[in-house]
């Protein structure tokens, strides 16, 4: 299923594939999914001990990963609820009579610099910054007020002592610190922090605007491709992200399955790009939705900042940024689609905006599909592999089962045929530990972990 | 007329449509055009469905709006090397429609697959003439169709600096850019088919035409003209006049045809597509 074009190696990688193993899943178990409890992303943090997911409700929760016990150290360590809390609600824009909706499009991280967290969170309209703290200690013996809170009588207070701090049930706490308001006109789907830790972009349909974390009461405007006539519009952003290294360079994704790289130092509105990456198009294989199914639905650099990779409606394309031509590997995700794009155009199927994500390394690339199928592509070997992230495969350390879809006439056993895919259950957003083999997989309003099988 | 049973035969066209979209998808034997109108009234239905949306889906509507595109420049392509196949209806005549492939008018003929669609539009015409000319004459109702969602897309305030309000309050309403290049090969083709179709009652279509670009085209007029007064839908009063009759006159020839036949096979065929024009540009 893998059509590579590659280049020369990047470096060895493992010559085992890697075995994935059931660790966890979280949600309800209820054949009724409620809309608001529909993850709508999810990210690790920059260590990995925290994962964070968002919902359609406006919620996020945020696990961590227990602390391996000595006992055992190759125990693997489970992810429990660290903190909950409701990140955005939904609102009324009262001048354009629109309701706005309070689902969580992104979350980032932020690198952790005291012992708080802090993570951005964003909805169509407003970003939020947020302090996850903990809380371990309270101080006893105040003064002026009671145990209970209560002023204490003037003339009781005979002696002055000063307060001490006795240990208390860890409690964690959420606590907004910015709100990133009124800068987007239209829906925002990309947030990206830049390396330099102090400025981040938000990009929405038509524009990219630049923010310091300090200062919520302005942005700077970097990217504007709305054009004078809103009827001459062809295309809008899709997705963005600053370079992991270089602070002044970032990319945009658009509609048309094209990429741009931008030099915030060239000009203060970067409207010019710096590189522009367009794969020619094969004729052979042009169709009325073309054009639909080359829309970038997500941009995501390498760690190594050499590479970054897009997704479009049926492929995963790696490209070098040096090259601008072509993208130097292609990996078919469902190809067995590409004949069914009129009834996926009719259901809005064809819509669906299915995220990618590296590994630590850069090896090994990862995106979902229908029925909850996730592929994992090893960029090295090739090789690739399909994962069904289901409640039958959930058994505490139970090697997943490699799926296949059957693209010809005669199924075998095992196998799925591509009409009997149920394309309700999609999966979106996957997320790779940013150090391990740990991945997490958002599966309509469950989250599953899964793990390297471990000898 | 727009009462409830309008919107009982629009949902039966959604399920048909249904049915119809995994036909494309597992047929192979599905004649192109055919293909290509099932793809562009699905396009014209959902483009409807999000306009009636309070907040429309900028991506989705900017994606859909460029096939629609797309699929309209194929058919002016189709339909400017092909202006024969405009009046079918008057079989006898066709002969004398090689007479229009002469120095005045350039034929360019299609690569490829292009062979293979100009069979099948002739084969088409034949069957379908109305269906065909339909498509061509409703270009310009899809591009301010299109047009104008876009426009509602673009939010009365926009927060960042303003680069250009022009169209905020500007009511003339502005066509793609190919519209240019179809308006002109629409002259050339109006040379040629006057020649042909001095026998019918041209001018008196155009005064009817200039009529109807103004008034409103639910009043209730004669049946044989409803037909076609799609072709003419009241977006566009600012449209010189000139323009507004180019177009019809492809399709009156048909529509006026003597024979009365024609007309039946008109009115059943058109009348799914009738809905969906009327929908689009009456609401």
């Amino acid at each position: 299923m893998a059509v590579v074009a590659r280049a020369g190696g990047d470096g060895g990688g493992s010559s085992s594939e890697v075995q994935w193993c059931f660790l966890q899943v979280k949600g309800a178990i209820d054949e009724d999914v409620a809309e608001a409890d529909i993850i709508s992303t999810v990210e690790f943090n920059y260590t990995g001990d925290l994962l964070a997911t968002g919902d359609k409700g406006g919620r996020v929760v945020i696990f961590q990963r227990e602390q391996e016990t000595k006992s055992r150290p190759l125990s693997r360590g489970e992810y429990n609820v660290y903190s909950t809390f409701q990140s955005h609600e939904p609102e009324f824009d009262y001048l354009k009579s629109l309701e706005i909706e309070e689902k969580i499009n992104k979350i980032r991280w932020l690198p952790q610099q005291n012992a708080a967290h802090f993570l951005l969170s964003t909805n169509d309209k407003t970003i939020k910054l947020w302090k996850i703290s903990e809380r371990d200690k309270r101080a006893e013996g105040y003064n002026l007020k009671d145990e209970d809170g209560r002023l204490r009588e003037p003339f009781r207070v005979t002696e002055l002592r000063v307060p001490t701090l006795k240990p208390m049930d860890l409690m964690v706490e959420a606590s907004p610190r910015r709100t990133f308001a009124n800068a987007h006109t239209y829906h925002i789907n990309s947030i990206s922090v830049n390396s330099d830790y102090a400025t981040y972009l938000s990009a929405d349909d038509l524009r990219i605007n630049l923010w310091h974390l300090e200062v919520t009461n302005r942005s700077f405007n970097i990217v504007d491709i709305k054009p004078a006539n809103m009827e001459e519009l062809t295309e809008v952003i899709t997705a963005a992200e600053f370079h992991p290294h270089h602070c002044n360079v970032f990319v945009y994704s658009s509609s048309k399955g094209t990429i741009r790289l931008c030099d915030m130092r060239s000009a203060a509105l970067c409207d010019q790009h710096a590189k522009f990456f367009e794969e020619p198009e094969d004729p052979s294989s042009r169709s009325f939705f073309s054009e639909i199914i080359s829309s970038i639905s997500d941009v995501k650099f390498s760690h190594s900042g050499r590479y970054m990779m897009t997704r479009d409606y049926l492929s995963v394309k790696v490209w070098d940024i040096n090259m601008e031509n072509r993208p130097v590997e292609t990996y078919q995700v469902h190809e067995y689609l590409r004949s069914k794009l009129c009834s996926l155009y009719e259901n809005d199927c064809i819509f669906d905006k299915f995220e990618c994500c590296w590994n630590g390394s850069d090896s090994t690339i990862m995106t979902g599909s229908y029925n909850n199928f996730f592929r994992t592509f090893e960029r090295n070997m090739p090789r690739d592999t399909t994962l069904e992230a289901s409640r039958e495969s959930s058994k505490p350390r139970a090697i997943l089962k490699p799926r296949k879809v059957c693209t010809t006439g005669k199924r075998k056993k095992d196998e799925i045929t591509v009409d009997s895919l149920d394309f309700n259950k999609k999966i979106l957003h996957t997320a790779w530990h940013p150090m391990e083999n740990i991945i997490a997989v958002a599966a309509t309003n469950n989250l599953y972990l899964f793990q390297e099988k471990v000898n | 007329m727009l009462g409830r049973g309008l919107k009982r035969k629009l949902s039966d066209y959604e399920e048909s449509m249904a049915g119809l979209s995994s036909a494309f998808d597992s047929s192979r034997g599905l004649p192109y055009p055919l293909k290509r109108q099932l793809v562009l009234n699905m396009c014209l239905t959902k483009l409807q469905t999000y306009k009636m949306l309070v907040e429309p889906n900028l991506h989705r509507s900017v994606l859909i709006a460029n096939t629609v595109r797309q699929i309209q420049e194929e058919m002016r392509q189709e339909s400017n090397q092909q202006p024969v196949n405009i009046c079918p209806g008057i079989a006898p005549a066709s002969h004398s429609y090689t007479g229009l492939e002469s120095p005045g008018m350039s034929l360019q003929l299609p690569s490829g697959v292009g062979q293979q669609e100009s069979h099948c539009c002739e084969l088409r015409s034949v069957e379908d003439p109305i269906e065909n000319s339909l498509l061509i004459v409703s270009d310009d109702d899809m591009s301010s169709a299109i047009s104008s969602i876009l426009k509602d897309l673009d939010f009365v305030e926009d927060i960042s600096p303003p680069t250009c309000l022009v169209s905020t309050g500007d009511d003339q309403p502005k066509f793609p850019e190919n519209t240019g290049l179809k308006l002109e090969d629409d002259r050339q083709d109006l040379k040629g088919a006057e020649c042909v179709f001095g026998s019918f009652e041209i001018s008196n279509s155009t005064s009817y035409l200039k009529d109807l670009a103004i008034d409103d085209i639910f009043e209730d007029i004669d049946t044989s003209m409803y037909d076609s007064d799609f072709c003419c839908p009241p977006l566009m009063p600012p449209r010189s006049p000139s323009l507004a009759t180019e177009e019809p006159l492809k399709t009156f020839p048909s529509c006026n045809s003597s024979s009365a036949n024609n007309i039946q096979i008109c009115r059943t065929d058109l009348s799914e597509l009738d809905h969906i024009m009327e929908i689009l540009v009456g609401s």
